[in-house]
């Protein structure tokens, strides 16, 4: 063990340092996807910039698709992170997932070059296979879906076979059992069919159920986890609670895809299904608040890790608020007729994602961080501490922010677009000229701003947290 | 099978479709913290959260007319009887499981932390 501070690999053991790979890639896509939200954001306002050197249907691409990439990446490393605590051996077939980290990465970078290369040009049945399969927020051609799904294969074997040469827990358990659906679902928005409400029924499959699914399981196995690190929180009782959210989960979120289906021209039943089970989705969350409080006061919030603490409470609001009510309030077929496709849906995903997603993510780069110094004292007084603290608030005061803008522009665009001009082209531009559409895109762009300053404090604090500090980290173990 | 929303509805609908979410939450937190710091004087508080929740999903259904349908119907009376009972279910869970874990402790002296604690019903006082 080196000295405590120091950024050391020896500190880590050998999934931990294929973990900090990830987190680190996780981290630059991080960045991309900021910069380009900033390029498109800025489009709005102004729609010349950039025109035919690097459009709107680019950056917003690259926007989404490096957000799904880097928490991909996050997950996996996060996964990493805690196989051989968990199962008490090394990680089975480490060499394969390291090879396939480089594997991974290089496709990545690959894939986002043609797309920034090849902007236009012909839509052939080669341009499925080598430069894009078309289909919005999975974008990526053949060869990498394909790639992806090896990837997550590879993955999953090295989940599968380590827990099962070493010992089985609650949390390997369903992290393993969630990584079958994760590469399968995937497979999903493979196939090709002529047929717009066909092809659309099964890319939600993969939208909707990676995301409300098997994603969400697996931050509740991050959690469940993260818990037990930062809190102290025993092992039995967070792993009862992984099975009942796992179950709730499942129970409201599976067949909440029927909101997806509301208007792609599948038969009328989704709008019963669907309605039923949005209504019951916010349940589980509301279940969270009750479990949270009385967490709280068994534990005293003494944590051994302030700022990943911080973050996963940003977590429970985030997910409770982006998911729970903004979701829960478009929801409704009722109204959802006139919100789908606005503004609102950015304003839903932009806060659902970053509350669910990339807290828990963050969180966990904080758990590594702690552990790659030496297992350094992150509780309070912490030297420098004041870095963690404002990234956080900048970051989520520009999330809501930019929220609050979308939604301006969403209310603005379900009523003049929608409801008024009934979705016609004429009805499209109207609600894009509207000032409440420019003042939302405007504040929206702002907090953008506000946003991406809050992610460069974000890295500078972790690749300094720790650094002065002599003390080891407190201790939280609550014996189980 | 549906009703659309009236344009003039729209706010109303957004508005109390968000309040129900933000009082079930409330009523839950409220709920818990009465439960968990022994203070009964908040539990009149927790279900008048939830009443307000229940005026919300009322207002809710009036906007997006839900009250035309009797599915629509019963899947409001599911959501006030879901967001009734899950505070109490999850309660007792917390308790189960607490205590469950605790018994496979080693024994320890009692404290205010303690999930027996949290077992008593909300009108006694911890000594």
């Amino acid at each position: 063990m080196t000295a405590l501070g120091t950024i050391d690999g020896t500190n880590l053991n050998g999934g931990q340092k294929l973990a900090v790979k990830y987190f680190c890639v996780a981290a630059i896509l991080f960045g991309a996807q900021i910069a380009f939200g900033l390029l498109a954001g800025l489009q709005y306002l102004i729609p010349d910039f950039l025109y035919e050197v690097l459009d709107f249907s680019i950056n917003r691409m690259v926007h989404i698709n490096a957000m799904v990439v880097w928490m991909l990446f996050g997950f996996i490393g996060s996964a990493y992170w805690l196989m051989e605590e968990e199962s008490g051996i090394p990680v089975v077939g480490l060499k394969l997932g390291n090879l396939v980290f480089w594997i991974f990465t290089a496709a990545v970078a690959v894939v986002v070059a043609v797309y920034l290369l090849v902007q236009i040009g012909p839509g052939e049945h080669s341009t499925l296979w080598l430069i894009t399969e078309g289909r919005e927020y999975i974008e990526a051609p053949r060869w990498a879906d394909i790639g992806i799904v090896v990837c997550l294969l590879v993955f999953f074997f090295n989940a599968a076979a380590t827990f099962n040469k070493g010992k089985w827990t609650g949390i390997g358990g369903v992290l393993v059992l969630d990584l079958i659906a994760l590469f399968g679902i995937y497979l999903a928005g493979m196939f090709y069919t002529t047929n717009i409400s066909v092809d659309q029924y099964w890319w939600w499959w993969v939208i909707h159920l990676w995301v409300e699914a098997t994603w969400e399981v697996l931050v509740g196995v991050l959690m469940a986890y993260g818990l037990m690190t930062v809190l102290g929180a025993r092992r039995k009782i967070v792993e009862t609670w992984l099975y009942i959210e796992v179950a709730l989960m499942f129970g409201s979120g599976i067949l909440g895809l029927g909101h997806h289906y509301f208007w792609i021209g599948t038969p009328e039943y989704w709008l019963s299904i669907g309605g039923f089970f949005s209504a019951l989705e916010p349940v589980p969350l509301v279940a969270m608040v009750v479990h949270a409080v009385f967490d709280s006061g068994v534990h005293k919030m003494r944590s051994s890790n302030h700022p990943a603490m911080a973050w996963l409470i940003a977590h429970a609001f985030g997910n409770f608020f982006g998911a729970g009510v903004w979701g829960f309030m478009h929801t409704l077929p009722q109204i959802n007729l006139y919100t789908h496709g606005t503004q609102w849906s950015a304003s839903h995903g932009h806060l659902a994602f970053f509350g669910a997603y990339a807290t828990i993510n963050i969180a966990f780069f904080y758990i590594a961080m702690q552990k790659w110094r030496g297992n350094v004292w992150m509780s309070g007084d912490l030297v420098g501490g004041w870095k963690w603290k404002w990234s956080m608030v900048l970051l989520n005061l520009g999330m809501v922010g930019m929220t609050m803008g979308l939604l301006v522009a969403g209310y603005e665009q379900s009523q003049i677009e929608r409801a008024i001009e009934g979705s016609t082209w004429a009805g499209y531009f109207a609600a894009q000229a509207h000032p409440w559409f420019q003042q939302g895109m405007f504040w929206r762009m702002i907090f953008g701003g506000m946003f991406a300053a809050g992610y460069v404090l974000l890295v500078l604090d972790l690749l300094t947290i720790g650094r002065h500090e002599t003390r080891p980290a407190q201790n939280v173990s609550a014996g189980g | 099978m549906i009703e659309p929303v009236e344009l003039a509805d729209f706010f109303v609908t957004f508005f109390s479709a968000a309040a129900v979410i933000l009082c079930g939450a409330l009523y839950a937190l409220l709920f818990a913290y009465s439960r968990i710091r022994n203070m009964p004087r908040l539990m009149p508080l927790a279900y008048a959260a939830y009443a307000a929740l229940f005026a919300s999903v009322i207002v809710l259904g009036d906007a997006a007319n839900l009250f035309g349908s009797l599915f629509w119907a019963a899947v409001m009376m599911l959501m006030l009887a879901g967001y009734l009972a899950a505070p109490h279910a999850v309660w007792h869970l917390c308790v189960t499981t607490h205590a469950a874990a605790q018994r496979d402790m080693p024994a320890a002296p009692p404290d205010s932390s303690s999930p027996e604690t949290f077992q008593r019903p909300c009108k006694e006082k911890t000594p």
